[in-house]
C-alpha cells in the first residue's frame, strides 16, 4: 500500500465526514404548531358550550333497565350477581382506589359536573370530583397512534359535523368498567372503541350519543345517551376535588403541623370511623 | 439490606391493619343504606369533613330522650353537589352546633350510621338537604 493511496484514502474520507456533518437535517415533524390569530378567530364560529354541564342523573338511573347494555353471557352472569348483591346492602365497588371512572363511564354515571375548553385544534373536558378527571380530544386532524399506550380515558379524535362533535375514542386501559352504575360494571377487557356525538339538544342541553363496542363482555355495539344541563351560576363554579381525601381527616399532628390521618372505610366503600382529634 | 426492605413491607402492612386503612376509597353505591328508612336524630355536630367524594358529618346525639347519645357518622355526596343541590357550605356547621339529621340509616342497625337526608341547625332553623337529584335543568340560581 503506497504513502500516495493512504494519504488519498484519508483525504476522501474525511471529505465525506464533513459532507456529513454540514448536510441539512431533516426538519422535526411539528404535530403542534402555534396557533395563528385565524385560529383563535375561528373557535368563535363553534356552537357555545360555555359553563358547567352537570348530568341528569335520574335518566341515568333509568336506562339501567331501559337501555342495558348487550353484555354476553358471561358478562350477564356477573352483572345480575352485582344486581343481586346491590339490592341486598353490599354493592360491588366498580370505582375503586380512587382511580378514575374512565372513559366512557365518566361521561355513563359520574354524579359530577364538567365544563368543556376549546382552544385550537383541540378540545378539553374537565370533571370535577376526581383531581384526574380529564379527556383531550385533538381536533387537528392527526389519526390515533400507530402504537397502542392505553391510558384511563384513551385517545380521543375529534372533528366537527356541522355542530356536533365526533369523537373517535381507542387505547382504554382493559381494566376499565364499562359501567351503568356506581355498583354494576365489568372491566372491558381490551378492544373496547367508543364513538360519540355531541350535540347541544337545546340551548342549554347537551346530549352525548355513544356508541360503546366492547367485544371482550358485548355481543354488539351499544347505543345510549347522556344529558347535561348548562349551568352559570358562580356555585356552579367547578371545585377542586382530590379523591383520596376521602380516606383522611384533617388533624394537628404531635409537632403542631397540619396533617392527613386515615379513617376506616368499609369494603363497600362508606366511612365508618374518624379518628378522634 | 432486603431484609430490611422487608421487615419495612411487614411493619407497613401491619400499620395498614392497624388503622383500618383499605384500598377501597371511591365513588361508591349507597345502597348500604336502608332508603325505605327514616330515622331521626338530635345531638351536638362533633366534625363535619369537607372532602371528595363523599361529605361526612358525625353527631354526638340520639333518636329520643330514652336513648343515651352517642357518635353517628352521615355520610353524603361530594362538597360541589352539596353546594349545588343543598345549599350547604364548608362552614355550614361547626362542632358544637345543637342539630337534627335526618337519614336513612345503615342496613345494619347495630352500627351508628346514616346516609343524611336533611340537616336542621336549630339556633337559626336554617335547612341543608343532600339530594344530587334536585338539580336537574339547566339555568339554576
Amino acid at each position: 500500500m503506497s504513502g500516495t493511496f493512504v494519504t488519498g484514502l484519508l483525504a476522501s474520507l474525511l471529505a465525506v465526514s464533513v459532507a456529513s456533518a454540514q448536510a441539512p437535517k431533516k426538519p422535526p415533524t411539528v404535530i403542534n404548531p402555534p396557533p395563528t390569530a385565524q385560529d383563535w378567530t375561528d373557535l368563535g364560529k363553534l356552537p357555545d358550550w360555555s359553563g358547567v354541564w352537570n348530568p341528569k342523573i335520574s335518566d341515568q338511573d333509568a336506562q339501567v333497565k331501559t337501555n342495558p347494555p348487550p353484555w354476553n353471557d358471561a358478562a350477564a352472569k356477573k352483572i345480575q350477581f352485582m344486581f343481586a348483591e346491590e339490592k341486598a346492602g353490599r354493592p360491588r365497588l366498580i370505582f375503586s382506589n380512587c382511580l378514575p371512572e374512565a372513559h366512557p363511564s365518566w361521561m355513563l354515571v359520574t354524579h359530577n359536573a364538567m365544563e368543556i375548553l376549546f382552544t385550537p385544534g383541540r378540545i378539553t373536558m374537565l370533571g370535577e370530583s376526581d383531581g384526574n378527571r380529564i379527556r383531550r380530544i385533538y381536533t387537528d386532524g392527526r389519526g390515533h397512534p400507530e402504537v397502542s399506550d392505553p391510558t384511563f380515558h384513551g385517545h380521543s379524535i375529534g372533528h366537527w359535523e356541522g355542530d356536533t362533535l365526533v369523537v373517535d375514542t381507542v387505547d382504554i386501559v382493559p381494566q376499565a368498567p364499562l359501567a351503568v352504575s356506581e355498583a354494576a360494571g365489568l372491566p372491558n377487557n381490551g378492544d373496547m372503541h367508543v364513538i360519540e356525538r355531541i350535540h347541544l339538544a337545546d340551548k342549554d342541553i347537551l346530549q352525548d350519543d355513544l356508541e360503546i363496542i366492547a367485544p371482550k363482555i358485548l355481543t354488539k355495539p351499544w347505543k345510549t345517551s347522556r344529558i347535561f344541563f348548562r349551568q352559570r351560576a358562580r356555585k356552579f363554579d367547578i371545585v377542586e376535588g382530590v379523591c383520596a381525601t376521602g380516606d383522611l381527616a384533617e388533624r394537628v399532628d404531635a409537632n403542631g403541623d397540619n396533617v392527613f390521618v386515615p379513617v376506616q372505610k368499609s369494603e363497600w366503600g362508606h366511612t365508618v370511623a374518624v379518628p378522634a382529634k | 439490606m432486603p431484609q430490611l426492605v422487608k421487615s419495612i413491607g411487614a411493619l407497613a402492612a401491619v400499620a395498614v391493619l392497624a388503622v383500618g386503612i383499605s384500598q377501597v376509597s371511591a365513588h361508591h353505591s349507597a345502597a348500604m343504606f336502608d332508603f325505605s328508612k327514616s330515622e331521626t336524630i338530635k345531638g351536638s355536630v362533633m366534625e363535619l369533613r369537607w372532602v371528595n367524594p363523599h361529605v361526612t358529618v358525625t353527631i354526638n346525639g340520639s333518636r329520643n330522650e330514652e336513648e343515651a347519645p352517642a357518635e353517628w357518622l352521615m355520610e353524603m355526596t361530594s362538597p360541589g353537589n352539596l353546594v349545588r343541590a343543598g345549599g350547604w357550605r364548608r362552614d355550614a356547621v361547626k362542632p358544637g352546633d345543637k342539630v337534627e339529621v335526618v337519614f336513612s340509616p345503615l342496613r345494619e342497625p347495630d352500627k351508628k350510621m346514616g346516609l343524611l337526608k336533611q340537616l336542621t341547625v336549630l339556633a337559626t332553623g336554617e335547612v341543608f338537604t343532600a339530594n344530587i337529584r334536585d338539580q336537574e335543568k339547566p339555568g339554576l340560581e
